[in-house]
């Protein structure tokens, strides 16, 4: 059987086939699902290029910051976990148009279409997407490495060419897995199961929790073993801690809106806090992975606030002794830019959640406006559904920040903390209102009368 | 005060042209609604009664032709008092879609009062009542996903009445329901526009469903071809 004639390149056809006869939206996810793609290959990339660098290299620039081993393992960690929120948002990707695309795929079931076939039209359809994003990110970013640095090694090409194909494998992984709620039977009827109790995130949680406790003690007594030089069991520990802090930001994140949701459904008084609160309440969980990014955001911002108040503060009375400033304040400002960057991401995230969650309810939008309720309620309901979740969530990120602060200022024995870690946690909230204002030009286009029109 | 059939119709529209981008949906409509009449609006699919519909709601503007409302010219009020109308005066019930789907069936039938001004308990109190008058106070606490689509449309029409409109507007409300669950939904709304006095725009393209109106007119073309007298 020739290649033209096989399955999968049949499938391939038909998801090329579907993009281009797509709608604005789905162009709209495509081009936003290849901008992280893009995203997420060219830090991956940064992070393996610097960790094929072996031993000590003179780097000339960032005041030699990479050129020690020591302080280029912060950095690539710093990379590595600038890809959390950059997933985050890949995965809010996903959902864009998510309705329509079940009914799509619904469709394909009807003309005969396997399960399976679906599955991999819709990976395709990710993936493809992805594998442009990868593209763009790894010729530039090869452009700008033979320019800067004239020793790539073997390992260097295999790690580009390792993240430049697992990009767009992982993203077509991910497009199949955003199906798995979603049960397309031949009839074209789409079922969508009930919105997740949240023992999924619970669950996860709580097994990164015991992973953290099975695994942190070997961290302890290895590297007394191995004379404090890192093994194994320090990456995998810190691992562990990440991932135990963001499945926990997850749960906690989707936990505050199903509370809040409870607490205010009861309570209402008005027409678009009762709206908000409902939905709040009915499915706590959909804004829940772009919300636990603001919260692991918060925290970190509002933590390196005070740790870089205490570390300044230190150095400068250190600075008789001749150490070198710059070197010092060029990885506090690195670090500082990569959060400025993770919190543009995640707020984008939650631009496009915002977005995605009026195109799915645009039909019912459209027929509330035509019962006659004004557009401003529906507005204001929207922008409740950001603002009363996320209001005790992010008190909450922002002290736990300053307790982490805090904690760095009595090591060094400094008692002063910053009052401007103190206005992290309100300036985020504003940032998160903004994002979600974003979308309220789409909510005008979306109760267009056009709209009662179609089914 | 004079009643609404000493001084003409309640609702009634000349001329109406509308189109959607390249399609002309309505070529110069003319209709008429009275106070406390049931009217069918009949036709074909895409013949453009559901754009009549709209246009006679004030959910669009037409592009030509005018629609007035107890003597006031709907065509030109601004969108915000013309939604204000559909809330306070005229009710509206669509196939599907109208309920919110996160709201309980009480809340959704207290919506349009809430928006009125009505606290929430007086409000839920009334809803209450109608949903008991359109045999639907079980579904009370239900979701909309979580009932039948007759029952659905129960609420719905419980929720389009709420606020003691003068004008009902439903369009195509049987049409995702069975012929048993349809016939006892227009019962429902026929016996409860009769005895409050609300005129009804019913538009359908279903003989049975139109059979409950006192008038019929079919529109044909983007305009309305016939007129014939049912009761």
């Amino acid at each position: 059987m020739s290649a033209v004639g096989s399955p999968l390149f049949s499938e391939v056809r038909l998801a090329r086939q579907l993009l281009r006869g797509s709608d604005r939206r789905e162009r709209w996810r495509i081009a936003l699902t290849g901008a992280g793609a893009a995203l997420a290959t060219g830090f991956a990339l940064a992070a393996v290029t610097l960790a094929s660098v072996e031993g000590v290299y003179t780097v000339s620039v960032l005041h030699g910051l990479l050129s020690d081993p020591g302080t280029r393992s912060g950095v690539i960690a710093g990379l590595l976990l600038l890809l959390v929120p950059v997933l985050a948002f890949l995965g809010q990707c996903t959902r864009i148009g998510a309705v329509h695309r079940d009914r799509r795929l619904a469709g394909l079931r009807l003309a005969g279409a396997t399960p399976w076939q679906v599955r991999r039209v819709a990976a395709l359809e990710t993936g493809l997407a992805c594998l442009a994003g990868s593209v763009v990110a790894t010729t530039g970013s090869v452009v700008v490495l033979l320019r800067l640095w004239s020793g790539p090694n073997a390992t260097t090409w295999a790690g580009i060419a390792l993240v430049a194909v697992g990009v767009p494998v992982l993203g077509a992984a991910a497009g199949a897995l955003a199906l798995r709620r979603v049960v397309t039977s031949p009839l074209g009827r789409v079922r969508r199961v009930r919105p997740a109790a949240g023992r999924g995130p619970g669950l996860l949680f709580l097994a990164a929790l015991t992973l953290l406790a099975g695994v942190a003690p070997f961290a302890v007594t290895g590297g007394h073993r191995f004379g404090n030089r890192p093994h194994w069991e320090t990456p995998l520990t810190v691992f562990c801690l990440v991932l135990a802090l963001g499945t926990g930001a997850v749960w906690l994140a989707g936990a505050t809106s199903r509370g809040v949701g409870r607490l205010i459904a009861g309570r209402a008084r008005s027409a678009a806090p009762l709206i908000a609160a409902e939905r709040l309440r009915d499915d706590p969980w959909a804004p829940a992975r772009t919300h636990a990014a603001l919260l692991v955001v918060t925290v970190a911002a509002t933590a390196f606030l005070c740790i870089r108040h205490t570390f300044l503060a230190e150095l400068r009375s250190d600075e008789q002794t001749g150490a070198d400033v710059a070197y010092y304040t060029t990885g506090l400002d690195l670090t500082g830019a990569a959060l400025l960057v993770a919190l543009a991401i995640a707020l984008s995230g939650l631009a496009v959640g915002t977005a995605e969650s009026l195109t799915t309810r645009r039909r019912t939008l459209a027929a509330q406006v035509a019962a006659g309720v004004p557009r401003t309620v529906l507005s204001r309901a929207l922008l409740l559904e950001t603002a009363l979740p996320l209001a005790p969530a992010l008190l909450l990120a922002g002290a736990g920040g300053m307790v982490v602060g805090a904690w760095y200022a009595t090591l060094t024995g400094t008692a002063a903390l910053p009052w401007t870690a103190l206005l992290v946690a309100p300036a985020v909230y504003a940032s998160c209102l903004l994002a979600a204002a974003t979308a309220l030009p789409l909510l005008g286009r979306s109760v267009s009368p056009g709209e009662l029109r179609y089914a | 005060m004079t009643n609404g059939e000493t001084r003409g119709p309640l609702l009634a529209a000349t001329g109406l042209v509308k189109a959607h981008g390249r399609t002309q949906a309505l070529r110069g409509a003319d209709v008429e609604l009275r106070a406390g009449e049931i009217l069918a609006v009949t036709g074909p699919s895409g013949s453009g009664k559901s754009t009549l519909l709209h246009c006679l709601a004030g959910i669009v503007r037409p592009d030509a032709g005018s629609v007035t409302y107890d003597q006031q010219r709907l065509d030109r009020l601004p969108e915000k008092r013309r939604s204000e109308l559909r809330r306070t005066d005229f009710g509206v019930v669509f196939q599907f879609g109208q309920l919110i789907p996160e709201l309980t069936a009480l809340d959704n039938v207290a919506l349009p009062l809430m928006l009125s001004g009505a606290d929430r308990a007086e409000a839920r109190a009334r809803a209450g009542e109608w949903l008991e008058r359109f045999e639907a106070s079980g579904q009370a606490e239900r979701r909309p996903g979580e009932m039948s689509g007759g029952q659905a449309q129960r609420a719905a029409l419980a929720r389009a009445l709420v606020t003691g409109p003068k004008v009902v507007f439903a369009d195509e409300p049987t049409g995702a329901l069975d012929s048993l669950a349809s016939e006892q939904l227009m019962a429902a709304l026929a016996q409860t526009a009769r005895e409050s006095g609300t005129a009804v725009l019913l538009v359908t393209h279903d003989a049975q469903v139109a059979a409950y109106a006192d008038r019929e007119v079919e529109v044909r073309d983007g305009a309305v071809a016939a007129l014939e007298v049912t009761a």
